[in-house]
């Protein structure tokens, strides 16, 4: 068991497994879950909070946070549906590009004046969602271009769609940088130690502010796209994207404390996240009920992930012994 | 070289000795000198390393050994003097032309990437890898660096995290043979190291050697000055003393060198009467730092613990403290056991501790010196957890008299004072905990100049006075003659010599700590 759990890539996908058996023998073994209609609204789910997740992650392998993702989310559907109406693709263009910039700045105040990203990033999520909710006045925006909807909701193979497709590409992308490149493994050398990295050599500056760019457009894209799919855009109703993303990262095996996580772990982390949803919908549990169940699989997660538990939880027994035995 | 011709000139392992006769000046630096205001760190030093040599540089602490080297890698400007690399003469303004130069540092705390795996970490930061890094001509060539330095059981794919702290340093070599570095400066590289990773080391030094590469060693033992040095050169006050060939000199002759500061009239009388036994300590051994160290300390007596980096003297006292939580064996505070590993059971007892790296764990940097004396004493001035401001203030201004901190002083922030005046800051917390305290004191006077080490010391006698029973470790064998009424040498981990106040002399204290086996013949 602990070997299986150690390997944080793979983790995932094995709980995957033990919560589809789970939900399976909950369910009594009907398989009225194994649809796919379940499978396609995973994907979907997973199309959501995919690209968040994604670029959360990364600024996690650095050993920081970002914070300001779900504002993005929010302010680059906004782009998204006033800029696109004409040409759908430049509204996402903008919309990524706004993403890339905000981040840019956002990572370039840290490193230029050495400021950590929690406080930086939770001034980005409120500056950003203020934006969105300036620019469409509390108000839903609809976007009058519902054959745009259809076509990125459309159902390709019967359970992939569009938007599911390029959240899927993105991760890949990331998992060749992350995995292939010179990049991706100064990424990873600096989550791991950066004064380290620092003195062999990384650019350590450069690829922070990069990360950070990139997590903006990973949220904008991700922001824009579900705008599309809903025909609508509106100020609020994304921020909360946070939590789901950051739950997705950790299960997928990313590390609070940098260096470790790999992006086909976080596709894991998120597809773990959306069965969880779909199947406890399926069989008939209150939504209460599924934040408990998806609370419990992260303390599972994160207690697989304490630094050297067994001796931790041994030492306690040696003081024990030694103080009362 | 710049660095486009670095980026585009294959770096290979091709023996550099074939385009230069053995015999050759690798680094020359003529007249080299370095001042922080006032203070001279570096004077005139002058040196000379051929192609090939292993030049080991000797010297107490505050020599001008880091000076040196800091000034070789580009760290700090000289404010005078030349260097000169392979017969050019250059100057070096940075780091990275030092590393263009092929000067390359292998400092104590290394610059690994836990995280990454060992072909990864040899590449990393190299301008040399390309945008798709994973080339089988990388690994190749990372390959051969380890083989040369005899490190072939190292796999390219194992995460660092994993290696031991001997395999971390050969890979570190190994990154700077692939970046052609033409001089090495290891800097205590043995410091943590045990014996067979130190021969391992050696093994690889001496392949590097039979390259044409010079390597500079800096390090306190003069075992390994002997084991792998062609010459030595002695620093002492940032003066170069002499280059010596070693065959030319003797253990004796060089710890001579190294010495000879005259001793001032800053330790104050010990006080003579023997107390009771304080803290009883029986084979504490913390695994990678002391085996089986057994001693006793009574009340009004100041034990120091002599050794260098490396030697367990610091892991004595932070395992007292409660601080290390691999550590095993009996301790007894006042006839009654204490249970180590944990740093508030340890408090509990009367077991204070004092470090020399004050703003990691000594005073609350960003509190006031008020704030700073009364943190461990809340308790006494507090009614039902509310605190009494009145009596706080009447207790915070008596400690800072009684340490020498003006009393006016103590809003203001800790950090906004000198170095010794924080360390007092440290000690005014100790002070006045009631009777059958123990001090425990890792370096106390780390970077602390001359006026505030001679009230450091007269605050430790006072609280001998007062019944505390005091354990020192130190690194500076002045500090440990003149403070100590018991003396303890430690190298590597084991117990040298024991010696009562006015048995111990410098030379037998230097030859214990830096070669045992001559102490003891």
């Amino acid at each position: 068991m602990k070997p299986l759990l150690a390997d944080r890539t793979l983790r995932p996908f094995l709980l995957l497994i033990v919560i589809v058996a789970a939900i399976w023998l909950l369910d009594g073994g009907q398989g009225r879950f194994f649809t796919a209609a379940t499978a396609f609204s995973v994907l979907q789910q997973f199309a959501t909070v995919g690209p968040i997740a994604l670029g959360l992650g990364l600024t996690m392998i650095i050993r920081e946070f970002d914070l300001s993702v779900g504002g993005m989310m929010s302010l680059a559907g906004c782009v998204a549906v006033l800029s696109g109406v004409g040409s759908p693709p430049l509204g996402i263009a903008a919309a990524v590009l706004a993403g890339g910039i905000a981040g840019l700045c956002q990572g370039g105040i840290m490193v230029r004046l050495r400021l950590g990203s929690i406080g930086v990033t939770l001034g980005g999520l409120l500056t950003f969602g203020g934006i969105a909710y300036v620019v469409t006045g509390n108000l839903s925006i609809a976007y009058p271009r519902m054959d745009i909807a259809m076509a990125v909701n459309q159902k390709i193979l019967g359970v992939l769609s569009l938007r599911s497709l390029i959240a899927l590409a993105a991760f890949l992308i990331a998992a060749f940088v992350m995995a292939r490149t010179r990049i991706g493994r100064d990424v990873y050398a600096i989550g791991s130690d950066r004064r380290a990295a620092l003195v062999a050599g990384v650019p350590v500056g450069r690829i922070v502010v990069g990360i950070f760019a990139l997590s903006g457009m990973l949220a904008a894209l991700g922001g824009s796209l579900l705008s599309y799919s809903l025909a609508t855009a509106s100020g609020v109703a994304l921020t909360d994207a946070l939590v789901p993303a950051t739950a997705a990262a950790i299960i997928g095996g990313v590390s609070l404390t940098g260096g470790k996580g790999t992006p086909i772990g976080i596709i894991g982390g998120v597809l773990v996240l959306s069965l969880l949803r779909a199947g406890l919908n399926a069989i008939g549990t209150q939504p209460s009920v599924q934040d408990i169940v998806t609370g419990g699989v992260l303390l599972i997660v994160a207690l697989a992930d304490a630094p050297d538990l067994s001796r931790r939880l041994f030492a306690v027994q040696v003081y024990r012994k030694r103080a009362f035995g | 070289m710049t660095a486009a011709r670095l980026a585009t000139e294959a770096i290979t392992l091709e023996p550099l000795a074939r385009q230069s006769a053995p015999a050759t000046s690798m680094l020359s630096v003529a007249n080299l000198s370095k001042s922080f205001g006032p203070i001279a760190a570096l004077r005139d030093v002058s040196l000379d390393i051929a192609a090939g040599e292993i030049r080991g540089i000797c010297g107490e602490n505050g020599a001008g050994k880091s000076t040196l080297v800091k000034l070789l890698t580009g760290v700090y400007r000289p404010d005078g003097g030349s260097i000169t690399v392979a017969g050019r003469p250059c100057i070096i303004a940075t780091p990275r032309q030092a590393q263009e130069l092929g000067i390359a540092l292998v400092a104590q705390e290394l610059s690994l990437c836990p995280d990454l795996s060992v072909e990864d970490n040899i590449w990393l930061g190299s301008l040399q890898v390309p945008f798709l890094h994973k080339k089988p001509e990388l690994r190749r060539r990372a390959a051969e660096a380890l083989v040369l330095l005899g490190a072939e059981h190292i796999a390219l794919a194992a995460k660092v995290a994993s290696l031991s702290m001997g395999e971390r340093q050969l890979v570190e070599i190994a990154r700077m043979l692939t970046r052609d570095a033409r001089v090495l400066i290891l800097d205590e590289p043995t410091a943590t190291l045990s014996d067979v990773e130190i021969a391992r080391i050696f093994a690889a030094l001496l392949a590097v050697k039979r390259e044409g590469r010079s390597i500079i060693y800096i390090t306190h033992r003069l075992a390994e000055v002997y084991a792998i040095c062609d010459r030595v050169t002695v620093l002492r006050n940032g003066e170069l003393i002499a280059t010596v060939e070693l065959a030319d000199v003797d253990r004796a002759g060089l710890i001579e060198l190294m010495l000879g500061r005259p001793s001032d009239e800053m330790y104050p009388e010990e006080t003579r009467d023997e107390g009771p036994p304080a803290l009883v300590v029986e084979s504490l051994t913390v695994p990678g730092g002391i085996a089986d160290f057994s001693t006793i300390v009574r009340r009004g007596e100041i034990l120091c613990i002599a050794g260098q980096v490396g030697s367990g003297a610091t892991e004595i006292v932070t395992a007292l403290a409660g601080l290390a939580h691999d550590a095993t064996g009996r301790v007894a505070v006042d006839g009654r056991a204490l249970i180590l590993g944990s740093p508030l059971r340890a408090a509990r007892r009367g077991i204070m501790f004092v470090s020399g790296d004050r703003a990691g764990e000594g005073v609350f940097r960003r509190l006031s010196i008020f704030d700073n004396l009364v943190a461990t004493r809340l308790r006494d001035h507090a009614v039902f957890g509310f605190l009494r401001r009145g009596s706080l203030r009447t207790t915070a201004a008596a400690l800072a008299k009684k340490i020498g901190i003006d009393r006016r002083r103590v809003r203001a922030r800790a950090d906004a004072l000198s170095g010794g005046n924080q360390q007092k800051l440290a000690f005014g917390r100790c002070l006045d905990r009631g009777a059958g305290g123990i001090l425990v004191m890792n370096e106390p006077t780390r970077g602390i100049d001359v006026g505030a080490r001679a009230e450091i010391y007269r605050l430790m006698r006072e609280f001998c006075a007062a019944g505390y029973a005091l354990v020192l470790a130190s690194s500076d064998l002045e500090e440990v003659l003149g403070v100590g009424d018991v003396v303890i040498t430690l190298y590597r981990g084991r117990q040298v010599g024991r010696y009562r106040r006015g048995e111990a002399t410098m030379h037998r204290i230097v030859a214990d700590i830096t070669h045992p086996v001559e102490a003891a013949t």
